[in-house]
């Protein structure tokens, strides 16, 4: 497979461009949905978020790359979690140290980047078939893609929650903030919406 | 022995995996965790300074202070006397844990020179649920036992949270954490008062 990933005309470019919009894991596969709804109250934390996942996914997929020709089919999904395991805890363990206050915000989410099945579907789907090249240009396009859909929900609801968008004043003085955007019928309200437009714009009929 | 080499067989990449992996986290956290525990002791630092201004300096008691604790086991607290700057005992302070809603809530809590009246309660790490239970940090949940006495604390549905006395009004939709919070600081400030009492270190007029 390595072979044949650089024998295809603009096989990296697609690897890093597939994730950004044709096959965004947010809007377009609705893989890896629960920190979109549970860590989009606000833009820092969703960004935080998003380049913990982009992480994760990059070294899991050169990892899994690199081993793809030593696993055994009933070993390969032990063997998908404990990498992804192991550099979510080195994640973890990051944030807490020069992150605390995001770390704290995130609290449990970070972890449970361990059971986000867009990592796992990943290194199933791309990193234990493909070259370790393709891999890692998929890795940061499909993290880059999760990253920009958390930072779209999350900049619309702190902007209808707070009036604010990265500590920033945006709405004017007289506006009456959405609580509710905050609360989680916010964000399935907003994901909703969201993935409505993402159907139209692509022409999207209903079954 | 044929078992022996076909399980070394199967399992080889994990066994390998294992180790490597687990030698990688051993090293990010013996590199990192000083880093995290300076940061702990510095976001502590800022809350007994916030809920003791007198205060310049914790100390750790040299006295060792064994009580049950809310899930009925024993539990050795370290307490800290704060001194001011003229080197007198102006408050003491500890950590209290305790199962919350989700996960364990960890409290830092600081009380009066001679323990009958709480200075106030922050918390340092909880996974209640966002909007509901994370409320418990909030400061019109907080202020509530800024002077209340240090015993028999009670939660109550109806009451006026700005009355400062031994009865805390919950929180709406939160009541599990709400008590938790109650039970943990009941539990603690009792045993602590006690053995405290019981080794001379209040109630003397030494303090």
């Amino acid at each position: 497979m390595a072979k044949n990933d650089r024998g295809q005309p603009g096989v990296y470019r697609r690897a890093l461009l597939t994730g950004l919009w044709r096959e965004n894991p947010t809007f377009r596969l609705l893989i890896g949905m629960c920190p979109p709804l549970a860590v989009t109250t606000a833009v820092k934390p969703a960004l935080t978020m998003g380049l913990s996942v982009i992480f994760v996914l990059v070294c899991s997929n050169l990892v899994v790359s690199l081993m793809r020709g030593l696993l055994k089919p009933h070993l390969r999904i032990i063997m998908f979690t404990l990498t992804i395991a192991t550099f979510v805890t080195i994640c973890d363990l990051y944030l807490k140290a020069f992150q605390p206050d995001m770390s704290e915000i995130l609290g449990a989410y970070v972890p449970l980047i361990i059971v986000n099945c867009l990592i796992i579907f990943r290194a199933e789907a791309c990193a234990s078939k493909c070259g370790l090249v393709v891999s890692v240009l998929d890795a940061i396009g499909m993290g880059s893609g999760f990253t920009i859909a958390l930072c779209i929900l999350a900049g619309i609801r702190e902007l209808l929650a707070t009036g604010r968008v990265f500590d920033f004043q945006v709405m004017p003085a007289g506006f009456v903030p959405w609580l509710a955007m905050q609360m989680p019928v916010g964000a399935f309200v907003t994901l909703g919406l969201l993935l409505g437009l993402a159907n139209i714009v692509t022409g999207k009929e209903p079954d | 022995m044929n078992k022996i080499k076909y399980f070394i067989q199967q399992s080889w990449l994990l066994i390998a995996s294992s180790f490597c992996f687990g030698l990688l986290i051993a090293i990010a956290n013996a590199g990192l965790s000083p880093r995290i525990e300076q940061n702990e002791i510095n976001k502590r630092n800022r809350l007994l300074g916030a809920m003791l201004p007198d205060a310049k300096n914790f100390i750790a008691l040299d006295t060792e202070i064994e009580i049950e604790s809310v899930q009925g086991k024993k539990e050795k607290v370290e307490v800290y006397r704060a001194v001011s700057e003229a080197n007198e005992c102006v408050g003491w302070s500890f950590n209290a844990a305790g199962p919350g809603f989700a996960d364990q809530i960890v409290l830092v809590v600081a009380v009066d020179k001679s323990f009958e009246k709480i200075a106030g309660f922050d918390v340092l790490s909880s996974s209640e649920t966002p909007g509901f239970g994370d409320q418990i940090k909030y400061d019109y949940y907080r202020s509530q036992f800024k002077g209340a006495p240090t015993g028999q604390l009670k939660l109550v549905s109806i009451g006026e949270p700005r009355k400062i006395d031994s009865e805390i009004v919950g929180i709406t939709g939160a009541t599990v954490s709400s008590g938790a919070v109650v039970d943990i600081l009941d539990t603690f400030l009792t045993g602590i008062k006690a053995r405290m009492k019981e080794k001379g270190l209040i109630g003397n007029g030494k303090e």
